[in-house]
Parts: structure tokens; sequence; C-alpha cells
């Protein structure tokens, strides 16, 4: 479904990313694992546009292009087909929440008023927050605005979602209502790209475990294959540092 | 020494009130054009494109420096010398024309510094947000940016408007009659008496002029700082 190849990127002379490939099916959970610095955040904001891409391609469904030379309408395309969770939140400061849901429904898709206040009510049910529809981003607190985000990103019904650390920028008691919802959408069969530090969620959820480091795709494979036997001794340490029981030879 | 007369003070002001509307219009065609010229010049600045930027910094340093009385002549002279070797005549034209083209020119620098600052105090993760959602660049910048800058911009943009007020006063020594200029007649016509109640009657109709420009902004600053007022009552 989604097939990115190439993907070169630099910030000045620092190569962050070196001809990264990643595959996608639907309905596949894949979560990008590995230490800061190494890339998987501007990987991932890279498949939106977010950061332009010195070289590679995009294949999304139909659409297929190069990610350094896009057309806007291509861009805009892609950004449709997929929404975008963001690590610190990002909600319109200027909208409550019910408007942060609805705004890519009415303006970006033409979806009807009513219709569109029905969709995010609903989306807005489902991560728990039937009560806060007429709050703004500042009266609600970090997890519950990542769960409007979360609802933002599922109401408009996209291919993909692409997560970039969401429970980072969050209390530890708060990770949880984050995680358990990003658990239900897994099970739905919402096709996600997930970059997190939360070893728990990749071991449980994911289909797919990429552990990127120093700009490459180090390793990938199943959680089972990456967390019980990694392959690469650079994949071994990373593993040993974060996980205090990781033990290798199982 | 003249005698202080405060009663002519009533005098003056019932007679310099009607050029409020001059010295308003003179500030609202400033805003206009100069603001035109401001967001050319913020986006040149913010954009990072050698040349543009180039050109702005340079408009920038070159406007900074020329006092408003001097800019004020400059305009007034040299426009209608300049537009009349191409067969323009513009002489007869208001003489408002020339004041307004004045500040406009002086003016847009602050305006686009207003612009500037006002644009970059919003977190670049509102466009990202907005472009992920399906919004194209413009709806991004003019239904999620534009509106939360114009909330940082209110306090700069009503300074700088009533930095503008003050300065236009200038105008009337190109002979504009607004505020100060017909304060100025009327010191004339009364061959220098009343002096003192003249200018004071200026002071009360400028100092109101603030007053209402700070209550005005003042107003708009709560009514579009939506999402922001209520940051103290977290749920």
């Amino acid at each position: 479904m989604l097939k990115v190849k190439n993907v070169s990127k630099a910030f000045k002379d620092n190569q962050v990313l070196k001809k990264v490939d990643l595959e996608v099916e639907k309905g596949d959970v894949v979560v990008i694992l590995g230490p800061s610095g190494s890339g998987k955040t501007t990987f991932l904001r890279c498949i939106d546009f977010l950061e332009k891409a010195d070289g590679g391609e995009i294949e999304f469904d139909d659409i297929k292009t190069d990610l350094n030379h896009a057309s806007a309408k291509t861009i805009e395309k892609i950004r449709k087909k997929s929404a975008f969770v963001f690590q610190n939140y990002n909600l319109f400061a200027n909208k409550t929440a019910l408007q942060n849901v609805t705004e890519g429904l009415t303006v970006a898709r033409k979806v009807p008023k009513a219709e569109a206040i029905e969709i995010a009510k609903k989306a807005l049910d489902k991560v728990g927050l039937s009560d806060k529809y007429d709050s703004y981003p500042v009266q609600l607190s970090g997890g519950q605005q990542q769960r409007v985000g979360i609802a933002r990103a599922i109401a408009v019904n996209p291919d993909i979602i692409l997560f970039d650390e969401p429970t980072s920028a969050l209390d530890p008691e708060l990770v949880g209502e984050v995680l358990k919802i990003m658990r239900e959408l897994a099970k739905e069969g919402i096709t996600m790209i997930v970059v997190t530090h939360e070893m728990k969620f990749a071991q449980d959820v994911a289909t797919k475990v990429v552990f990127m480091d120093g700009g490459v795709v180090v390793e990938e494979g199943s959680p089972k294959e990456i967390f019980t036997k990694p392959k690469e001794e650079r994949t071994r340490e990373f593993l040993m540092r974060i996980l205090p029981d990781f033990d290798y030879t199982i | 020494m003249h005698p202080f007369h405060p009663e002519y003070i009533i005098t003056a002001l019932l007679k310099i009130v009607p050029y409020v509307g001059i010295t308003l219009l003179m500030m609202l065609g400033t805003v206009i054009f100069g603001g035109l010229i401001g967001i050319l010049l913020a986006r040149a600045k913010i954009k990072r494109r050698i040349i543009p930027r180039a050109i702005a910094e340079g408009y920038i340093y070159l406007t900074r420096c020329i006092p408003s009385i001097v800019m004020l002549f400059i305009v007034y002279y040299g426009i209608p010398f300049l537009l009349l070797q191409f067969g323009i005549d513009v002489n007869h034209f208001s003489k408002g024309v020339f004041v307004i083209t004045a500040f406009s020119i002086l003016f847009a620098s602050n305006l686009g510094e207003v612009f500037r600052a006002a644009y970059l105090a919003v977190d670049p993760g509102q466009r990202e947000a907005a472009v992920c959602s399906g919004l194209s660049e413009f709806q991004a910048f003019y239904r999620i940016v534009l509106p939360q800058a114009a909330v940082h911009a209110l306090p700069n943009f009503s300074n700088m408007l009533v930095n503008l007020m003050k300065e236009g006063a200038l105008a009337y020594s190109i002979g504009l009659i607004d505020v100060m200029g017909e304060g100025s007649l009327l010191i004339g016509m009364n061959q220098g008496s009343f002096s003192l109640e003249i200018y004071l009657a200026m002071a009360i109709i400028y100092w109101t002029l603030t007053l209402v420009i700070e209550l005005i902004f003042g107003r708009l600053e709560k009514s579009l700082s939506k999402g922001r007022k209520h940051a103290t009552s977290v749920a």
C-alpha cells in the first residue's frame, strides 16, 4: 500500500537519513525504534512532506512521486489520504476540540458541516472526550490534548496514520490513556507507522518492528524476531540498554 | 504675555474637532498602503530568499534613517517632479495623497516588522498540523496561522498607530489641514493670541484619540484571544 524508497536527508553537513526504505501493507502496525538522533522522526516527517527529503521516492496506492520534486497538488493528495499525530499534539490553539476535528473535514474534504460535526463527535467519544467538545486546547491536559490529536487523525478516515512519538511529551501517568487508544486502533486494523520509545507497545501491537540507527535501517522484522533474537549487534546493544530484563539468548 | 482664557479651549476644540476625520483618514490610508508594502517586506524576510530579502533589508535601512518631515518634503516635491518626466501632472492632487504616500513608505518597515514578529510567534507546528489535516498552504495560513498571528500583532500594532498619529501632525508642514493644520491656522488667524489654549485643545484631542485606539485594541485582543483567556482555569 505504501512504499518509500531511498529516502535521504541532510541538515547542512549532518546526513540524517541514508537511503532508508520502508514498505507498509494495509493493516500493518509498523513501529520504528531507535536511539534519539537516529533519524526516525525525520523519516516519518519526510513521508508527509513536513521535511523535504533530498532524494527518494514514495508510492502510495496509485500515487507515485519523487520526494524532492513532488508538486503541491500531489503533496496535498498524499496528505489527504493520511493523518499525522504529533509529539507536541499541535492542536489548533484558536479552535475548540470539536473544531480541531471538523477542520480537516469541512475545509479540506468539503464534508457538510452537520455531517462533519457528527463524525467529529463520534471520534471524540471514541477517545473518551465526550465532555470536552467545546474546550480549547489550553483547557485540556496533555493526555487529553493528544487524544484530541488522535480523534482529529481518525475522523478523516485516513488510509494510514503516522504517529511521531505520541507519548514522549506526556507525564508518565498520562501515557497509558493514549497507548490504550492506539491499541484499540490497531485492533480495528487501522494502518499505522509509529515512532516511539514504548517497547511494550512495540512488543504487543506491532506487526513489524524497524530498528533505525545513524540514519539507516539496521534491521527489521516481527516483534518476536527483533525482541528475542536480533541479528545485529547494534540492535542487541540498544535493547539491552532499554529493556532491563532483555536477554537475547532466549 | 497674553492672559490665559481656559474657556477658549472649548471654542478651539469645537473648531478643530471636525478635522479629526482628516487625521483618521490619513492614518487609515497609511495603514492600508503601508500595510501592503509591510506584508511584502515581512514575507521577503521570512522566506529567506536572498534577493527579495536583500531588497527588504535595504528598504528598511533606507527608510528608517529618514525623519518623517524630510520624507514628507521629498515626496511632496519629488513625486510630482518625477511623474512630470513621464508627462503625468499630479500637482493638483490633494495634499493628503502625498502625506499618505510619505507615511506609507516610512511606516511600511514598522508594519513589516510587526507582521513578521507576529507570524514568527505562532508555533510552526500549527501550520504543520493544518497541512497534515489536508488543508492547502493558503487555507492553513488564513484559517489557522493568521488568526493567531493577529492576536500577537495587536499590541505592537496599536503602539504603531499612536506613533503614526503623532508623526502625522507633521503633515501640516506641507499644508494638509488636519487637527494640527487647523490648530495652526487658528493661531495664525488670532495673530498668536490663545496659542496655549489652542495647543491644549489639540493635546486633548490627541489624548482622546489615543485613549480610543487603546480601548478598541484592548477589546479586540480580548475577543480574538479565544483559547487563550481560560488558560488559568484548566479543567
